[in-house]
């Protein structure tokens, strides 16, 4: 394919970094999820009131605010205090984003730091010239009214500050996880969730797609008063894989199984795939998909070719539901010449911003991965020719070469008899369909 | 006679549809009237996957009831099973008002409710929860606190759940037939309540259900249920893996398993061989009994280890059973099933079926088969005696108010 050179807006830098801020316990938290998912290209900044909470954060660059007035320790709840801290830090938080074409704000609302710091930092990163994409957690409802109240308000200041907010429920994240889990688990999930949005809109955003989905579609997406975010992200290899990854997007909690797409105005869509996806993969997918959204439902697509998938598709879906504003109303960008950013974010062959490559399903579905070699055998070719040669993530899914081949032939599939077509029985990772005595060792003559 | 008197247990088991026409007597005895029974299809694992199909095979069953005992069937206790179905222990507890210190009947549903104030996943729904015993201000093993003072009442529940939507295909199945469904009960529970005696109840015994299915198991201890739970893997894997293992068809090797097969190893002679003989599209064969031994050994083995690991995971605590291990359901009659579970769980072994005052045709209960359809009347007669006098087994097994949604 040809690519036709786009010219860079005058003025702008070509220079696409972008940085992601931990605000606060919660907002450190997420940020050290994002850290061990690995995140290519991106700075990652830990901000905090509380010294002993910062010092347990993996993020290279950490950041204390608030030196008098906390003195170290945290914000005690009390926003007030972490609004003090921040505009007490304003210069130093100012040079930590100087230079970021587009910051990330991870925050918990509820306590005093992510409440109270939140806006005014959203404000900081504004003045540098950044586009703020800020993610925010509201509190469980278990914890109190009044976290809760002071939440709903730091909400309401940070969608002034920042161009486009991304507001999770906790309540619903919680609802994610299987009750046996443990609460370290249950709170890993709501981090792990937010990473998968901060990797899935960076990469929908920077990424040069086919169909591309520029900031202002982002923000329309998810424009809406008091919004709280629908998230989706799902990923799967196979032979059903656009079924599949949509099927998993969807399941998302924050989803509801796709009903409460059904209510949303604007819901934006982007499909990844590698060099093997099909259009009729997307056509079927985007067919499917159609069903979950009612006909009123604006919906901005967007599909790219990533080579780094290899044979994988990943479906991202994302939305806000809430009372839905009249675009005149939303005028979040004083500075017009930032209103139009996929010029700015212009394709950059030097950056290519990770894609949620590195996560390989953890369970593959025994179907798939009977087929998969196949599968593999049939768009090899072009998986490895079009495969870049940046090295492969450590913990990525490695190329289809031949010593994988054989390793996944050793999935033979295994005659399961009658049992064949019905739900399988696994317990303890092992099929129990399988006859006994087959995976017991026990030669039969 | 009025019919509200006739008791009717159905369950759609994997092998076979059953349903038991009977009658609760008010000396606490039952009297049966008729089994109707039909070959079950179009259910696999304890779950129907063909609703069509397993409709037409209860209404085979039902009708085959109501012919044998004369009976108009208007309602039915319906079995559950499955490897959806778990079950877990939850301890409510509730602080009894400051005006009054006495406990009064109130406070048990009270604790019931906190009891399940427990998530369980969002597709399932409660099946049973079942008392254990109440604790007094901390003081354990409280049977009856009504009328005790107290500040703080707790209860230690045994709660059965499972996927909502599935059982509710269960119950839809027979609604379909213009049939009621009084209530749903798990499968092994129905079959504890005439496997086991009240003593039996009272020193402890593992109740496992071996149905064609699924293998599901009870725990009881002081008299109530410690644990329970199901495994979707039963006598078809049995038969499934002679199949596989020896290459021979399906319904040849159920034949050769009630036939033939054995649990125990080392019983055949070196060398002895089974001869097969040819059918109409079977070539015949010759197989090793041996062989055929070690195939269902090996599952059998497997199938007692994952009970034995499951209840020792929850912590439960096999070696204080008095009264053993107690086996039921079809595929208890395997031949040396006893010895196996002997040496797996190291507790004496009984396969049993239907035990205390019974009457009627004999022939029906003198077999582990019906174990669960007639432990079904059993419950519902613990269940409706409770209802004219409520004693400790109306509130054993209180009916939830969940089943109003799902019937």
């Amino acid at each position: 394919m040809i690519e036709l050179p786009r010219s860079h807006s005058p003025g702008s830098t070509p220079e696409l970094s972008f940085k992601i801020i931990g605000l606060g316990g919660a907002g450190s938290n997420a940020l050290d999820r994002i850290q061990l998912d690995g995140l290519d290209g991106a700075e990652l900044i830990a901000i905090n009131t509380d010294l002993q909470g910062l010092a347990g954060s993996v993020a290279p660059v950490k950041l204390q605010i608030g030196r008098t007035t906390t003195r170290g320790l945290g914000a005690g709840g009390d926003p007030e205090i972490g609004y003090a801290a921040a505009e007490e830090a304003s210069e130093e938080v100012k040079g930590a984003v100087q230079g970021a074409s587009m910051v990330f704000l991870c925050v918990g609302l509820g306590g005093g730091t992510g409440s109270g710091a939140a806006p005014l930092i959203a404000n900081f990163a504004r003045q540098q010239n950044a586009i703020v994409v800020a993610i925010a957690t509201m509190p469980f409802s278990f914890e109190g009214r009044r976290r809760m109240a002071q939440a709903e308000e730091a909400l309401a200041s940070l969608t002034q500050q920042a161009d486009v907010v991304i507001c999770f429920e906790n309540d619903r994240l919680g609802d994610a996880v299987s009750p046996r889990a443990s609460v370290q688990e249950a709170f890993a999930a709501a981090d792990q969730t937010i990473s998968q949005s901060v990797r899935a809109i960076s990469s929908i955003l920077l990424r040069r797609g086919l169909i591309h989905i520029g900031f202002d579609e982002l923000a329309a997406a998810l424009r809406a008063q008091n919004p709280r975010c629908l998230f989706g992200f799902g990923e799967a290899d196979g032979d059903n894989r656009a079924h599949t990854a949509l099927e998993r997007a969807l399941r998302n909690p924050l989803m509801d199984r796709g009903r409460l797409l059904a209510d949303a105005h604007n819901v934006l869509m982007h499909v990844a795939g590698g060099p093997s996806m099909t259009l009729n993969e997307v056509t079927l997918l985007m067919e499917s998909f159609n069903r979950h959204i009612s006909d009123s439902t604006r919906l901005f697509f967007s599909t790219a070719v990533d080579p780094q998938l290899d044979c994988r598709m990943t479906v991202t879906v994302l939305s806000s539901i809430g009372a839905a504003v009249p675009s005149q109303a939303f005028a979040p960008l004083q500075r017009v010449e930032r209103v139009s950013p996929p010029a700015f974010l212009a394709p950059e062959q030097e950056f290519i911003p990770a894609q949620v490559t590195d996560r390989v399903p953890v369970s593959i579905p025994v179907a798939a991965a009977v087929t998969a070699p196949e599968v593999m055998a049939l768009i090899e070719p072009a998986g490895v020719s079009a495969a870049p040669t940046r090295q492969a993530k450590p913990n990525g899914k490695p190329k289809p070469t031949r010593e994988e081949k054989q390793e996944q032939m050793s999935f033979e599939p295994v005659n399961r008899g009658r049992f064949e077509k019905s739900e399988p029985t696994i317990v303890d990772g092992q099929d129990l369909d399988v006859p006994a005595f087959m995976r017991m060792n026990v030669k039969v003559k | 006679m009025s019919r509200e008197d006739f008791i009717v247990g159905l369950e759609i088991g994997t092998s076979k549809v059953c349903a038991v026409v009977a009658e609760g007597r008010m000396d606490g005895t039952i009297k049966i009237y008729g089994v109707g029974q039909a070959p079950s299809r179009g259910v696999r694992k304890g779950e129907i996957v063909d609703f069509e199909t397993a409709g037409k095979c209860v209404r085979e069953a039902l009708a085959d009831a109501e012919e044998k005992s004369d009976v108009m069937i208007g309602s039915v206790y319906l079995a559950v099973s499955g490897g959806h179905i778990e079950g877990f222990n939850n301890r409510g507890s509730i602080n009894i008002p400051e005006e009054r210190e006495e406990i009064c009947e109130e406070d048990f549903d009270e604790v019931q409710a906190a009891a399940r104030e427990v998530s369980i996943p969002a597709p399932n729904q409660f099946l049973h929860s079942i008392l254990q015993h109440y604790y007094v201000d901390g003081q354990d093993g409280v049977l009856n606190p009504i009328g005790m003072i107290g500040r703080v009442l707790e209860a230690d529940f045994h709660i059965i759940h499972g996927v909502g939507n599935r059982i509710k295909n269960s119950i839809r199945c027979v609604k379909e037939l213009d049939i009621e469904v009084e209530d749903v009960v798990f499968g092994p529970l129905a079959s504890a309540q005439v496997v086991l005696d009240h003593n039996q109840k009272s020193l402890g015994a593992l109740v496992i259900d071996m149905g064609a299915g699924t293998t599901g198991f009870v725990l009881y201890g002081d008299g109530g249920i410690k644990h329970s739970g199901c495994l979707a893997i039963g006598g078809d894997h049995i038969t499934n893996d002679i199949s596989l293992g020896l290459r021979i068809p399906m319904a040849r090797a159920e034949k050769l398993k009630l036939e033939e097969g054995c649990v125990t190893l080392g019983r055949a002679l070196p060398g002895e061989r089974i001869v097969l003989k040819d059918e109409t599209g079977f070539a015949g064969k010759e197989i090793e009994r041996e062989m055929l031994n070690t195939i269902i050994h090996c599952r059998v083995r497997e199938t007692f280890n994952l009970v034995k690991k499951h209840l020792d995971n929850s912590g439960a605590q096999l070696d204080f059973l008095g009264a053993g291990v107690q086996l039921t359901g079809g595929c208890s009659m395997l031949r040396g099933l006893d010895e196996l579970a002997q040496d797996v769980f190291g507790l004496p072994v009984h396969v049993t079926c239907v035990k205390g005052t019974m009457s009627g045709p004999t022939s029906a209960f003198e077999n582990p088969q019906y174990s669960c359809a007639i432990g079904l009347v059993k419950y519902a007669q613990a269940m409706t005696a409770g209802v004219r006098r409520p004693g400790l087994m109306r509130r054993f097994f209180k009916r939830l108010p969940f089943l109003n949604n799902l019937l």
